[in-house]
């Protein structure tokens, strides 16, 4: 059953000096199941990060139609509350709070009791190998510290649907690897609806039971499912990976619209 | 790189705190020039008459001689009226910040409020108001105000869409949007306007007495000037630059206890 809708789905933002418009997104359509784990790629700038700030509400679509949980996000922005979590491209931080405050930030929102709010904001930051950093401000974390901090915030307050955008990016391979493997896990046993948005061909892999191609500006070029015996074949994974890097060479845009 | 989010470019630790910490650290070089510049000062006061430079024991003679009273009057209208021009200030950034129409109608009055000079104020002061208090009240009230309402603002303007939408993202009610989000982030802008404003409305004051007031330290350096005294002009001089040093103590007080996260 689709829990996430895109139907002719297109933004077009207005820059605010040269008046010049951009498409961002343009004709978008297909349907994510639930408890599917969806990778988008597609190269810098082609709307990725608005296609999620759209699914997530904080954004209005220019035209057509997107329906999260059978809901328009941004119309609709409050029913939404709860169930469905983000983490955005950068940490967003707030510098005047702690690492466990920062985490917390979502719980407090939903009026979980203060106990409750430090029980689980303590246990995702010492899952996620931060159990000595509770107490320091952002401005005392490394980046790659910073955005699993960001990625507790989103994940403690257990949303049914959660989308990550580059997540992993700021990551050594071998911490990203493992938060990969991690998250994975996570996402399958608690049942949750993701769309994983990177612009690594392996991560997108790795991740994603199918794979969704964008491009510029973000329309589907390719639907790609992953059988998941596919993920242990390196020839298969090898030549997936080619199948999709030739449709982004493919689809260079030529100048802007 | 390249990646650093808007949010920690906006909260650089080169804070306004840091470097007021660092003012208020009396270092070496600043000891050893105000002990050359009070020698200096008594050497000239020997070779001069005293009631163009007085010796400092005729100044410090003078300043404890001075009445507490007028001290107490003046500490009293400033902290008055800054706490009024804060809530009047913080009243009109916020409803500007909620309507942009409204904006567009006062920020031109503002801008006109401002550029109209102190002195012209208290003239007006004089020329309106009778009642003495009301006179004083109405110019700090009218200089600090606008200061409080453009800093607080564009304290709230500055609040970066990131962690605007990062908090929208939870779907937060008005309130936990305010408070979790839009009161910390203009803290440390709402504390330098403090400071800004106590020793903006400390000079005016002065001078607001001076004119129009029949009582605080600047309507007594009004008789003392009249009775040509100029050590107890220069014992109010000293005074007033204690009390605007001691003003920011608790400032920077709560600005050490506030921001410690930029430290
Ligand atoms: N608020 C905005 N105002 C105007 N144009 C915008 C705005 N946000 C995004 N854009 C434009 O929309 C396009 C898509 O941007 P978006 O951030 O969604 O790309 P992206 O796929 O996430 O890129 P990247 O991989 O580099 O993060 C870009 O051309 C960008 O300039
Ligand atoms: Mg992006």
């Amino acid at each position: 059953m689709p829990i996430i809708k895109v139907e002719a789905l297109r933004k077009v933002y207005v820059q605010t000096i040269s008046s010049a418009k951009v498409v961002a997104i343009d004709n978008l359509t297909f349907n994510i199941n639930e408890h599917e784990v969806v990778s988008i790629v597609g190269q810098t700038g082609c709307g990725k990060s608005t296609f999620l700030n759209i699914l997530m509400g904080l954004e209005q679509p220019t035209s057509g139609k997107l329906e999260v949980d059978g809901k328009e996000p941004y119309k609709d922005f409050n029913s939404l509350k709860g169930k469905i979590g983000i983490v955005f491209q950068q940490d967003r931080l707030l510098p005047w709070r702690r690492a466990i405050d920062n985490t917390k930030i979502g719980l407090e929102v939903l009026g979980y009791t203060p106990e409750e709010q430090i029980k689980r904001a303590s246990e995702w930051l010492t899952r996620l190998g931060l159990a000595n950093f509770l107490n320091a401000y952002p401005s005392e974390l490394s980046g790659g510290m910073r955005q699993r901090v960001a990625l507790a915030r989103a994940l403690c307050i257990d949303p049914k649907i959660i989308l990550l955008d580059e997540a992993f990016g700021h990551l050594d391979e071998v911490t990203a690897s493992k938060l990969r493997k991690d998250f994975l896990e996570l996402v399958h046993s608690t049942k949750k609806t993701a769309v994983f948005v990177t612009h690594q061909l392996d991560e997108a892999i790795e991740i994603g039971n199918r794979i969704i191609v964008f491009g510029k500006p973000a329309k589907v070029l390719a639907d790609i499912k992953v059988e998941p015996s596919f993920k242990d074949d390196q020839s298969k994974i090898q030549r997936l990976r080619q199948e999709i890097q030739q449709i982004l060479d493919k689809n260079q845009p030529i100048g802007l619209e | 790189m390249g990646k650093s989010s808007e949010a920690e470019d906006w909260a650089k630790p080169e804070s306004i705190a840091a470097k007021t910490l660092g003012r208020l650290k009396i270092g070496k070089e600043a000891i050893i020039s105000l002990i050359f510049f009070g020698v200096a000062w008594q050497i000239v006061s020997l070779f001069t008459p005293s009631y163009i430079v007085p010796g400092w024991q005729v100044i410090f003679d003078k300043m404890i001689r001075l009445q507490p009273y007028q001290i107490y009057v003046t500490v009293v209208r400033v902290v008055l009226a800054l706490v009024v021009s804060f809530g009047l200030g913080v009243l009109g950034a916020v409803v500007m910040y909620l309507s942009k129409k409204l904006e567009n109608y006062i920020s031109p009055l503002v801008k006109l409020v401002m550029a109209v000079p102190v002195i012209c104020w208290i003239l007006f002061a004089v020329l309106w108001f009778s009642a003495v208090e009301f006179r004083i009240f109405f110019i700090l009230v009218i200089v600090c105000c606008p200061v409080f309402l453009i800093d607080v603002l564009d304290a709230l303007k500055g609040v970066p869409k990131d962690l605007r939408d990062m908090i929208l993202s939870f779907r937060p009610s008005k309130m936990q949007y305010i408070r979790k989000l839009l009161l910390p982030a203009i803290v440390p802008a709402v504390l330098t306007s403090w400071k800004i404003n106590l020793s903006l409305a400390i000079r005016v004051v002065t001078i607001a007495e001076l004119v129009g007031a029949v009582s605080g330290i600047g309507f007594a350096l009004n008789i003392a000037q009249a009775n040509f005294s100029v050590a107890e002009v220069f014992a109010w001089t000293i005074v007033l630059i204690l009390i605007l040093l001691a003003a920011q103590v608790p400032v920077s007080w709560v600005e050490s206890k506030a921001l410690r996260w930029r430290l």
